[in-house]
Parts: structure tokens; sequence; C-alpha cells
């Protein structure tokens, strides 16, 4: 009943030797030596400013929702890094391996990559970028700022929060892990069966990538449920449907649209899987298997999954035109039903990844035709945002250009995604690199967003806003070398070339290959620019201190608190009167006025459990990838064992006094996120806000 | 404010017109495939994009002109006319969700009636060019990592080489021996998956002599970059003269040979090789055999031969 | 944006004091009720993959449906399952009542049932293991045993859960925390009987016609 898999197995190590360490590899090798120089910068700061507990009890067991939502940032970021040097790796494959004649180095017949390197690289780039990357960055975002923009102290459920957040990691750190013992995918990041099937994907690639993105995806699903519970139940009195700010809106059906389109994928990878591990016949080609079924469940969950990332990128944009145009956003009712509207369609167009499969022209005509309605909520929001630039005033701070630039990409990705909406001519460049020039469009846009919302709320979460001129020089090279690589990458769509090619057999495509690979040197460069953007920043960070609202022009809810946010979000628990609350108090000159009194509130306490969940995912995830059965056993009954015991233990969590809170609200600077508890040792504030009481047990 | 806008519009528009320029000059040229049908289908496929183009072209460039005019205008330093109430429009509602909604209504007519057209399995376009002679049927048969093409009416097979005459329906049954691969000729015939387990069709008739080349447009492993194949079309006299040279090929096959080739094979430089006296029920057999489960695994280590100087140099179709 | 909101010259309220108390059971099956969603949608998944296997050519000349549905036994499986729920039913009733005994007398009777309904299927599977029928065997097999067991799944941990709560209902009395979980545990386990109503009908009724 157990599949039969080629390669040595032990009781013990499972699949795992020393041949599984590829220590032969000369650029493994580099990624390695580059790992550790990368960790022991971290670590050995920590170690020598004794930061370890510190780093336990504030951030590694928090379940506050703002330093979860830094968390989950940094971790993509992270992999957003490891993604585009993968990026890099593969552009650079291509421009070496261009004809039969060009040469081949390290082992590989052309280029530096024999393909089943290059395979697992352009598999991890996707997986990474997608998955790893914008995901956790945006779900960071949206557990930072939805909970501040409707005014509540934490999210619905902090400690599944934090779950969340752990599960993701170990999602990533799986990945991570392929890198250096194994090797990862080489079918992609979709994983089209029967390629994926153990005959084809012998080794444990595909496991790692399946497990990965399997573990991780419960992070996202978890995380739904806090996001989709916390906006329905924790709105501050007055924060009605109506006046609930736009970006809450998009999160609240991106995640209705996590939460049912996330189990489809986890019903696709488990069916895989239990090809995989157990012999059945859910994808094979025979024996009674059917291997569209899997095309057709991953793609049901696929499209959905691409407006999961990208209908947050879309509310972003609807934060900072507003600010920066010193407007409202115009049509804000039309902009919620265009959002919903592109949620449920998004659930109708999934055949149109492979309209060549031959469905037929009836089958394909339906799709089609639902493909194009999604564009027109699309076009509606791009109108909306049009309309929100006229006859505002417009300042171009670093994060409106971004929102600007967002607004561009989306235009061309759009006009070619109607290219690809029709049959007869999705025939000519299925697969090609028109395509993938057309979805990064898509997945740029977001990462433009991403950048706007980081130097937008930067200020709110740290305190001082984000150097501007190496920010704007940031912006400038980013989008030269997208605009170089992209327009280079449509031209040679329309010249034939396919995707996932590790060796080019037409020499006429060489100088479109030098152009992209231009293309990503520019982006490299770009990289310098954010770093020293960081750099500067944080050297300047005296400078640039900002007060509640760091734009002056803002006008929801978040920038009403502090900046930085204190760990209790709001002092008083805000009563909002209108939409776009803080324009209103700033018209009428009450943007001022703080409250009158203050209160006892409670907060919950900070706990191991969620950190020692995500650990035992790892060694559970690890067990089941090498077929390591007592180590994915152990890590399964022992995560059991903890959830159980976690419901037996009553956390009571603290109260904070209503003098404490004064004294905190009277203080000259407000806390920060990262000195806050050195902050309040200082004030003698740790054992009033430590009070445990029992009364909050039952 | 205003020096860095101008800088940013400057610095994104010139190397954007240059490269545009650039790559737009070479739309004649040859190697923008995709812009020279070389037959009916391909055609009705070119004709179609443009369409598309066009006709989202007339909502998208206005956007794009609307918006780089609010950018530049409603700049704060220009203190152009500010409207800070203006939110709410019913009129332009109506004009934002009509408009694309009438173009979504004729883009996807145009979406069924080229559909209909260009149907790999029952291509209406071809079914208006009156062929005088019944179609000539190919079979494909893709492994890892070959085309094998077989001629059940003529009994003869190639390997990466697909030979049709001009001015006529090639019918082809395409079915793979391990996983998905996609058939594609570009400027020739529409895309059809190839599946294990399934038959799928294609079809496209090609009135002018030329060389082509396809390949496959799904990955399909390691060996996934060197699965091109030549796309032959010759005058009919030269078909016959091939084929018949063909069945003279000293190598037979059928499905024992055929389990020979099917093992994971990179061929390099996409070498061609001819057959004689293939049985013709090989297609069919191929497909039961994948449904009754006999797959190819691939060996954990597959090492690429690299090319001698000699293929570099081999006689063939225009490959470079 | 919402018309003249000072009336009478005097400015409506800008921050909310006072404590509501946080309705902790309201807040918890609310989410619950948001991860039935999720696995709703999961089982949706698991059954179109069946209904997508369940034709004669994913048999691939193994088993087919008639031979390895057995409806009878199905039957008590869904007579157990049923009961299970009507008893956890009977412990609500108890728990609105306020009446510990009740309750634990109900839980424990759909413990017991529900231990009977996992027996029943655990039975069904090694008979037909025995005849030859695996999941290994044919795609058709595969969709089959996998949606099932994959319900059973459900019911297990449905029934640890059950355990766990029995504990803590005698440790901890009828605190809120508990009584949210309890009434949790009242949806999932009428959401997994619901699901086997659906297993009931669309794989052992439908595969006897």
């Amino acid at each position: 009943m157990f599949v039969h898999v080629p390669g040595p197995w032990s009781p013990l190590f499972g699949r795992l030797t020393l041949d599984s360490i590829p220590y032969t590899n000369p650029i493994i090798l580099f990624a390695f030596a580059f790992s550790v120089v990368a960790g022991l910068m971290i670590v050995v700061p920590v170690l020598y400013y004794r930061k370890v507990g510190y780093l336990f009890r504030e951030w590694l067991t928090t379940v506050d929702h703002k330093k979860i939502g830094i968390m989950y940032i940094l971790l993509g970021l992270v992999m957003m890094f490891r993604g585009f040097v993968d990026g890099m790796m593969i552009r650079t494959q291509q421009v070496m391996a261009d004809g039969p004649k060009s040469l081949g180095y390290l082992g590989a017949a052309h280029g530096y990559l024999p393909p089943e390197h290059f395979d697992q690289i352009y598999s991890s780039h996707g997986t990474l970028m997608i998955i790893f990357a914008v995901t956790p960055i945006l779900t960071g975002l949206g557990n930072i700022i939805v909970p501040l923009q409707i005014g509540a102290r934490d999210m619905a459920f902090p400690m599944m929060n934090a779950v969340s957040l752990w599960l993701t990691a170990v999602g990533a750190m799986l990945v991570m892990a392929s890198l250096f013992i194994g090797d990862f995918s080489t079918a992609g990041w979709v994983g089209l069966a029967p390629l994926t099937e153990v005959p084809f994907s012998p080794s444990v690639g595909v496991d790692y990538w399946l497990w990965a993105i399997q573990i991780s995806s419960i992070g996202t699903t978890l995380n739904a449920i806090n996001m989709i519970a916390t906006i329905v139940g924790m709105r501050a009195p007055g924060m009605r449907w109506d006046r609930l700010p736009i970006f809450t809106w998009t999160t609240l059906s991106t995640n209705i649209i996590g939460l049912t389109s996330f189990p489809i994928l986890g019903v696709a990878l488990a069916l895989l899987g239990a090809d995989r591990y157990l012999g059945t016949h859910f994808f094979t080609a025979g024996m009674g298997g059917d291997l569209m079924l899997y095309t057709n469940l991953f793609w049901i969950w696929g499209h959905p999954e691409v407006y999961f990332l990208v209908l947050p990128a879309f509310g972003i944009i609807s934060e900072v035109i507003p600010t920066f145009a010193e407007k409202p956003l115009f049509g804000y009712i039309t902009m919620v039903a265009a959002t919903f509207a592109i949620a449920g369609i998004s659930w109708t167009v999934w055949l149109h990844h492979f309209f060549t499969m031959g469905a037929g022209p009836y089958v394909n005509t339906f799709f089609s035709v639902a493909t194009m309605l999604v564009g027109i909520p699309t076009g509606v929001k791009v109108f909306n945002w049009l309309f929100t630039l006229y006859r505002g005033r417009l300042t171009f701070t670093a994060p409106m250009l971004w929102a600007v630039g967002a607004l561009f990409l989306l235009l061309i990705g759009g006009l070619t995604g109607m290219m690809l909406a029709i049959p007869a001519v999705n025939y000519t460049v299925h697969n090609s690199v028109f395509v993938i020039a057309h979805f990064h469009c898509m997945v740029l846009l977001i990462a433009y967003s991403i950048f706007a919302a980081t130097g937008y709320w930067f200020p709110k979460v740290f305190g001082f806003r984000l150097d501007e001129r190496s920010g704007k020089m940031f912006f400038y090279t980013f989008s030269l070398g997208t605009a170089v690589l992209f327009i280079a990458m449509f031209a040679l769509g329309f010249m034939g070339e396919t995707r996932r090619l590790d060796y080019l057999y037409d020499t006429q495509w060489m100088p479109a290959l030098v152009t992209e690979e231009i293309g990503i040197g520019i982006y490299t460069l770009s990289c310098y620019y954010f770093a020293k953007m960081l750099y500067v920043s944080i050297r300047d960070r005296a400078k640039n201190r900002v007060g509640a609202d760091a734009w002056g022009t803002s006008r929801t809810l978040e920038w009403l608190t502090h900046s930085p946010v204190p760990f209790y979000n709001f002092a008083v628990t805000p009563q909002v009167n209108t939409r776009d609350e803080l324009s209103w108090r700033y018209a009428n000159n009450v943007a001022g006025v703080r409250p009158s009194r203050f209160e006892d509130f409670h907060m919950p306490n900070n706990t191991v459990v969620p950190l020692l969940i995500g650990i035992l995912a790892f060694g559970f995830g690890f067990g089941l990838v090498w077929r390591i059965w007592w180590m994915a056993g152990f890590s399964l009954l022992a995560i059991i064992a903890v959830v159980i015991y976690r419901s037996f233990a009553r956390d009571p969590g603290y109260i904070v006094s209503a003098e404490t809170l004064a004294k905190l609200e009277g203080a000259d600077e407000p806390l920060s996120i990262i000195t806050e508890t050195q902050h309040l040792a200082e004030l003698g504030m740790i054992t009033e806000t430590r009070h445990l009481t029992e009364a909050e047990a039952h | 404010m205003i020096s860095s806008r101008r800088r940013s519009v400057a610095l994104f528009s010139r190397p954007f017109l240059f490269l545009s320029a650039l790559f737009l000059s070479g739309c004649s040229t040859v190697q923008y495939r995709l812009f020279h049908p070389a037959d009916s289908i391909a055609n009705v496929e070119w004709h179609y994009t443009i369409v598309d183009v066009a006709v989202m072209l007339l909502i998208i460039l206005p956007i794009t002109f609307m918006i780089a005019l609010f950018l530049w205008r409603y700049r704060k330093s220009r203190n152009a006319a500010y409207d800070p109430n203006w939110s709410h429009s019913l009129s332009l509602e109506l004009l934002m969700w009509g408009v694309p909604l009438i173009i979504v209504v004729v883009l996807g007519y145009y979406s069924y009636q080229s559909a209909m057209l260009v149907n790999p399995y029952k291509p209406s376009v071809l079914a208006k060019s009156a062929a005088a002679d019944a179609p000539l049927q190919v079979d494909v048969v893709t492994t890892d990592w070959q085309w094998l093409f077989i001629y059940p009416q003529q009994g003869i097979a190639t390997i990466d080489d697909l030979v049709v005459p001009q001015g006529r329906v090639v019918d082809l049954r395409l079915t793979s021996a391990s996983v998905v691969n996609d058939f594609f000729i570009p400027q020739v015939a529409p895309m059809i998956d190839v599946m294990p387990g399934m038959r799928t069709k294609d079809a496209f008739a090609v009135n002018r002599v030329g060389n082509y080349e396809g390949y496959s447009a799904d990955f399909s492993g390691e060996g996934f970059s060197w699965m091109q194949f030549s796309t032959r079309i010759v005058a009919p006299s030269d078909f016959a003269s091939w084929v018949s040279q063909t069945q003279a090929s000293p190598h037979k096959l059928d499905y024992a040979q055929f389990r020979q080739l099917a093992r994971p094979t990179v061929n390099v430089g996409a070498k061609p090789a001819y057959f004689s006296g293939v049985d013709p029920d090989l297609f069919e057999e191929v497909y039961h055999a994948a449904l009754q489960g006999v797959v190819y695994p691939v060996p954990a280590e597959l090492p690429i031969p690299v090319p001698a100087k000699a293929a570099a140099t081999q006689a063939g179709p225009a490959r470079s | 944006m919402d018309g003249n909101i000072i009336r009478d010259g005097k400015m409506p309220p800008l921050w909310h004091y006072g404590h509501e108390e946080h309705d902790v059971i309201s807040a918890k099956t609310f989410g619950f009720w948001l991860y039935m969603l999720s696995d709703a949608l999961l089982f949706a998944g698991l059954f179109a993959a069946y209904a997508v296997l369940d034709h004669a050519m994913n048999m691939a000349g193994g088993p087919v449906e008639a031979q390895v549905v057995h409806p009878i036994a199905a039957t008590w499986q869904t007579l157990a399952v049923l009961s299970s729920v009507f008893a956890y039913s009977l412990a609500t009733v108890a728990l609105k009542r306020g009446s510990r005994a009740g309750l634990i007398a109900g839980m424990a009777v759909a413990i017991v049932l529900g231990a009977v309904f996992i027996g029943l299927e655990l039975a069904d599977f090694a008979s037909l293991v025995h005849t030859g029928a695996t999941p290994d065997t044919s795609g058709f097999l595969s969709a089959f045993f996998v949606l099932i067991a994959s319900h059973g799944l459900h019911m297990a941990f449905g029934l640890l859960w059950m355990l766990v709560m029995l504990v803590q209902v005698l440790r901890f009395g009828l605190s809120t925390a508990v009584v949210a979980q309890l009434l949790n545990l009242r949806l999932f386990w009428q959401f997994q009987a619901s699901v086997w109503v659906c297993v009931y009908v669309f794989v052992y009724l439908k595969g006897t016609i």
C-alpha cells in the first residue's frame, strides 16, 4: 500500500542519507555560505547584546497583531529576496544558453545550470514569490492595519494569529531546507500531474513543495477566519458597514476568497500526496486516474488565489491615492461592489489557465466571457481612482509614485489579460513568455502596492518616515528595470519563445535576452537603493519623527492614534461618526480632542504555544518529506497534545489599570514597538501592567 | 516636486519609447513568428489578436491619457481647481459599468466566433476551403522527450520531423506515452495538449511550401528544452517521393521497438529518424498501454550530452 | 458623507466609554462557523473528485461501484451517527437546564455511538480490503476510500474532542469557555453528520442504482 520510491530508505532516517546534501554543487555551496554569513550577521549581534531573552519574550511568543504583522512582513521580504535571486539566476542562464553553440559551465551542457537545477530554481521562484513572499507581506499588512482601521485592540483570536504566522514560517523553512538538504520540485509552482507523480519526480523535491504549501495553507486559512471574525465582530461603535475603510473592505473580501478557496488546494495537494505516499490513482495516467482532475482542482483554487493577492493591493491603492490627492475616494459604494463582484466572478474563470486542454469551443467560450466579465469591475476601480485624482491636490511622495505606477501596470496587465482571454489568441501564446510577462505585470502591481503600503504605513508603526530621496531612487530604478525587462519579454512572446526553457534553441532571441539581462541588472541596482533607503531612514530617524498623522492629509482611523502605535492601540475606543472619520474630525477641528478619562482594559498574555506548534509542524513536514515516519507521527501527536494541553490552561491575560494608561498617554514620547517593555520597566509600570487576574479566567 | 515628477516622466518615457520602437520595429521581420501567419488558422488567430487589441485600446488609450493628464494637471503646485467634496456621480458610474459591459459583449461574440473557427477538433475555417484530397492522417506520440509522427496510411514514422504536402488538410491524433505536452507549431497549427491515456485532435492546412519549427509548450521534465521538431511543408510530388524513400528505410517500428524508443532520452539537436513497416495500430497500443499504467520512469541521473561540433553544423531545417 | 452630523451645535461623542461585556461565546462560535465553511469546501472538493472518478473508465477493470458499496452496512452507520447527534443534542438540552449529570450522560452516549460508527466503517473497509478492493487498485477506489476515510478522520477527531470536553466539564464545570467549546462541538458533530448523509446518498444509495 505504501508507495515504493527509488533510493535507500532506513527506519531511522527515512530517505535521508549523506548523499542528500549537495556538497559537490558549487552554486549551492555559495548559497550556503551566503546564508551562513547572513545568519551570523543577525545571530551574533543578538547574542552580543544579550537580546535572546528579549526576542523570545517580546517577539517569538507574542500574540500582538502588530508584532506578528511585522514578522510576517520580514519573512516575506527575506523570501522575496531569495525569489529575486532565483529570478536573476533564471535570466542569466537563459541569456547564456541561447543556441547550440552556447557554452556550458559547471557541468551544464549550456549556460551554467543543468536542467535538473534550473527546473528547481524556476519552481522555487514561483512558489516563494507567490506563497512565501507576497502572501505573508499582504497578510502582515492586513494584520497590522485592519484592527487599527476599525478601532479594535487586537484581532478576534490573538493566539491563533500567532499560530498562523508560525505555520507560514514553517512552510518557508521547508523551502529553505530543500536548498541544502535534498532538492526542490522541478515541476513548477503549479505542479501539473502526472509530472509530479513518483515515476517522473522520484526525488523528495515534490514532497518538499507539497508539504511547504500544505502547512502554510493551514496558516492562511486560520488567518482568514481571524480576519473575517475581527472585521465582522470587533469594529468600534459607530463603525457601520458603509463607513468601513476601503482597505478593510478589500481585506474582508480577500479573506472570504481565501477561506473558501484554500481548502480546494488542500484537497488537490492531499490527493497528490495520497498518490505519492499511498499509491492511489487520483492523477496517474493509467489505472483509472484522471490527470485533468488535478489541473481543474488546482486552478479552481489558483484563480481565486490571484484575486486573493490583488484585492489587498487594490485596497492599498485606494488608501494611498485619496491621502495624497486630499480628496475622498471616488465612488466608495461601487468600489466595494466592484470588489465583491471581482471576488464572486473569480470563481467562474479557472479554465482560462488551460484553454488548450481541448474542452471544446462552447466550454472555452463560457470561460472566456467570464474572464472578460471580471475585467469590468476592475475597470470600474481604475475609473474610480482616475476620478479621485480629478480636481484633487496631488503630492508625489514615494508611496504615491508606487500607487500610480501600479495603476499603469494594471492597464498593461489588463490589456494583455484580455488578449489571453480569447481562446483563439490563447492557442498561440499559452505558456509562452507572453503569459509570463502578463502575470508579472499583475504581480509587480502587487509589489508596487506593497512598496506603497510600506512607505505609507511605516511611520505609523515605527514613528518615523522613510527617507524620501532614496525611496524615490528605489522607485525609479525598479520601474526602469520593469520596463526594460518586460517589454523585451512581451516581444519574445510574440517571437514564439515558450516558458521554462533551460536551453533556448533560437539565436534570433539573443538581443531580447540581453535586454532582459540588462533589466534584471537594473533591478539589482534597485536593491541597493532599497537597502540604502532603510539605512538612511534608520540613521536619520530622529529627524523624520512624525505625530499621529504622518502625512497631514490622512483620512482613516488608524491615523488617530499615536505613531508608533502603543501596544494597546487606542487609549479609549473611538466613537465613529462617519466614513473617513479622521477627515471629518479635521474639518470640524476636533482631531486633537483627547479622551476625558481612561478605563481599565484587558490584554492577552504572550504564549510559547504557537511557536511550539510551529516547531512541531516543521518536524511533521520534514518527517513526511523524507519519509521518516517516527518523526512525522511523533510531531503530529505532540501537536495534538499541545493543543489539548493549551485548552486546559486557563490563561487570564492581564489588566492595564486606568492610572497606568493615563501615565502612558501623558508621557513625552509614545512607546516604540521595539523598546516598549524596556520603556515600561524604566517607567516602573511593568508590575502594574502585568497584574494577573483570575476573574477573567472563566 | 515638479522636477522630480518631470524627472520620473523623462526617466520612464525615454527608455520605454526607445525599447518599444526597437522591438516593434522588428514587427516586419520573420522572427516575430506570431505576426506572420502561414495558413488560414494562424491567420484567424492573428486577425482576432489585432481585433481584440484594437477594441481594448479604445478604452485603455483614453484612460492612460486621462491618468497622465490628471497627474500633471492637478499637482499641488499648479494650484488647479480643487473639489474635495466631489466623490460621486451617477452618470459616470453608468458609463463606467455600461461601456465596458458593451465591449465585453462584443469581444465575447468575437471570442465565440474565433473559437469555432480555430477549434482544434474541427476548425470551421478549414471546412470552408474545399479540400480536394482526403485529409492526411498523422498520429502523434510524445515520449520523454521526443516527438513520434506516425503516418498510418503510409506505414511510415518519423522522429522530430513532420513532413506534409502543401494544400492538404492534415488531421492529427495525439497521445503521450509519458507526461503532458502541448503540440504547437507557430504560424501553422493551434496548440493542443498531448496527454497520456487520452487522445486529442488537431488540424491544419498550409498552402505554401516552407519550413517551420514546432515544440512542446507544456513543461514535461528535464529534456523539455530539447523537444523541438521540424515541420516541412513540401510540394505534393516531393511529399510522394519522400514517402516512398522513407518506406525503404531499414528501420522498422513495432510496439516492442517503441518501448525502447520511449525510454527517457534527450534528443539534443532534435536529430530526426525514419521508420518503415510501422504497425498501423501503434497509436492505439500506446494509448491503451498508458491506460493500463505503463510508465517510463525518469532516472535520478540524466546527463545531457553536450552537442559535438558536428551536430552544430548538421544540415536540416532553418534552426540557427 | 453622513450629512449633517453635528446637531443643534452639539458635537457627537468622539470616544466610547464604558465596558461592554465581551461576548466570548458569540465570538468563538462565529469563528467556528467560518472554520466549518472551509471544511464544507474541503468536502466539496472531495465530492467533486469522487464525482469525476465515479465512471466505468476509472475502475481500471477492478471492482465496480456495486461491488464495493454496502448500503445495508452504511444504513447501520447512518443510524449510529444520527443517534449520536441526537444524544449530543439531549446533552445540550441538559446544558441549557444547567444539569451537569445530564450533559455528561448525553456526551457519554454520543461518544459510544460515534465509536460504533467508526468501528462499523473500519469493519467495512477491512472486508473490502479482504476482497482485494484497495485504494491503490483504481482511481475510482482511491476516491471512494479517501472520501469516506476523510469523513471518518473528522469523526475520530470529534470523538477525541468529546473525550477532552468530558474531562473539562468534570474539572471546570460549566464555565464560559467550556460552554463555548461544547456549543462549537455540537456544530461540528451536526455538520459531520450532514456530510455523512451526503456520503450515504451520493456514494452508497447512488452506487446501488
